[in-house]
């Protein structure tokens, strides 16, 4: 699993490449959490390369949501494959970020 | 411009003032602060406090104008000046109230303009409150008026009264005729709000009644619906599948899906909960009881209640894709997912009883 960060001038975007099951969850975790520092603004979460997702996953996605609600930003959820999007829909986060 | 001539008296009292200019500072400031916490603590919300403390040049126009009248600085009131500006008329009296418990009020000296105009006039109305601290040997002027007198009165300022140029009679009409506009907007901004208030409560005691067949489907009755929990149920029920955490969100997202599903009463919404929580718990657990997942959000119950009510009542994948649509954007893979949700549900249960 690998997460690669993009500071731009109008968003941060995360890149989220290959499986972010409950181990890799762990170790990604630090990545995932520092984009708190820029929850103020607009943060992408790109799931293009995401193949699999876990409620360990999930908990991370909603820490970023958290950290925006917080101060004001907004999170996007940027291409989701359609087990992604599935996991998303079985349990009520659909409509919790902004998905494009 | 040249500098207005005093007698001695009235220089020393402008002396006066310009040594004790600090304190006046000083103290202008820790009255706005008061103000301010006291207003924000009681809730009361304004559109701004204002506070200045009066020039050496305007105090000295002011005594060459009327300067025998003062013995002394502390008869000038208005040295330090601050003014309470409302967006409602309602809220004049309330921070009035919240002034008078704050300092003491100098109630021969203090002037309610509303109360001075004639029945046939129209003009400035504002509440001027003289007011003074133990603690501070000089008196201050608080002024209290909403935001459409304030604008008046600057409008009225600028060439009214006190610029000393004669204007036509046919100007000083139209200010009186707008004057009256604007307290009649003023009156009806203050009703609509008592009016929404009123409606508010009436609905929060339905809803406390059980009365809910009464009460329109709308932002405010649906905000107190949701204080009674009507989908915990049935998200503990999901939850209990998987031995889930139920991550608590906002639900006022589904306001718009009920309404599209024709639900025009919170009866109609309580009537779906009943009707389809049986086949949405039924969808969850097919979904979700072969994996391991152990987190939901509060909307999953919403959100499944109305795919089973779109799937019972005919409205097909395309039903569930504008759902989706209406809760999380537009998006073509919504159509895949609704796809989807028909094809896990067509052998459930639910959707195999008449």
């Amino acid at each position: 699993m690998e997460v690669k960060i993009e500071r731009g001038n109008a968003e941060v975007t995360a890149f989220l490449i290959g499986r972010l099951d409950t181990p890799a969850s762990l170790e990604v975790a630090p990545k995932i959490n520092s984009l708190a520092d820029d929850a103020g603004g607009t943060v992408v979460l790109d799931c293009k390369e995401l193949d699999y997702i876990s409620s360990s996953g999930l908990r991370l996605f909603l820490t970023v949501r958290k950290a925006a609600a917080a101060k004001g930003g907004r999170v996007i959820v940027r291409g989701m494959n359609p087990d992604i999007r599935n996991v998303f829909m079985m349990t009520g986060f659909l409509n919790l970020f902004e998905i494009q | 411009m040249k500098e207005l001539k005093l007698d001695a008296h009235c220089e020393a009292i402008l002396q006066e003032y310009r040594d004790n200019l600090p304190a006046f500072k000083e103290r202008a400031a820790a009255i706005h602060k008061l103000l301010k916490e006291t207003l924000d603590g009681a809730g009361l919300l304004v559109a701004a406090i204002e506070s200045r403390v009066k020039t050496a040049s305007s105090l000295r126009g002011k005594l060459a104008l009327k300067g025998g009248k003062y013995a002394s600085l502390k008869d000038i009131t208005d040295v330090i000046g601050l003014r309470v500006i409302t967006f409602y008329t309602d809220d004049v009296d309330k921070v009035a109230s919240a002034v008078e418990r704050l300092f003491a009020v100098d109630w021969e000296n203090s002037v309610d303009k509303r109360k001075l105009l004639q029945i046939d006039s129209f003009g400035y109305q504002s509440l001027h409150y003289i007011c003074s601290q133990e603690d501070f040997p000089y008196r201050f002027e608080i002024q209290m008026r909403t935001v459409l007198q304030h604008a008046w009165a600057n409008m009225n300022h600028d060439t009214g009264y006190k610029s000393g140029v004669e204007v036509p009679r046919e100007y000083l009409r139209n200010m009186n005729r707008l004057a009256g506009m604007l307290e009649l907007a003023d009156e009806q901004f203050s009703r609509i709000r008592a009016d929404i208030t009123d409606y508010r409560r009436r609905v929060q005691a339905l809803v406390a009644s059980g009365n809910l067949g009464e009460v329109p489907l709308d932002g405010d009755s649906f905000r107190s619906f949701l204080d009674l929990e009507p989908f915990d149920k049935l998200n503990r029920r999901i939850a209990s599948v998987n031995q889930a955490e139920i991550q608590e969100v906002s639900l006022l997202p589904y306001l718009a899906v009920f309404k599209a599903l024709g639900c025009r009463t919170l009866g109609d919404v309580q009537a779906m909960i009943k009707e389809y929580g049986e086949a949405a718990f039924q969808l969850a657990c097919y979904q979700i009881g072969l994996t391991d997942l152990d987190i939901i959000s509060s909307s999953l119950a919403p959100q499944d209640i109305c795919i089973a009510a779109i799937l019972k009542r005919g409205g097909g994948a395309e039903g569930i894709r504008l759902m989706f649509d209406q809760i999380s954007g537009t998006s073509e893979a919504n159509g895949m997912l609704a796809e989807m949700i028909v094809e896990q549900a067509k052998d459930l249960p639910f959707m195999n009883q008449k």
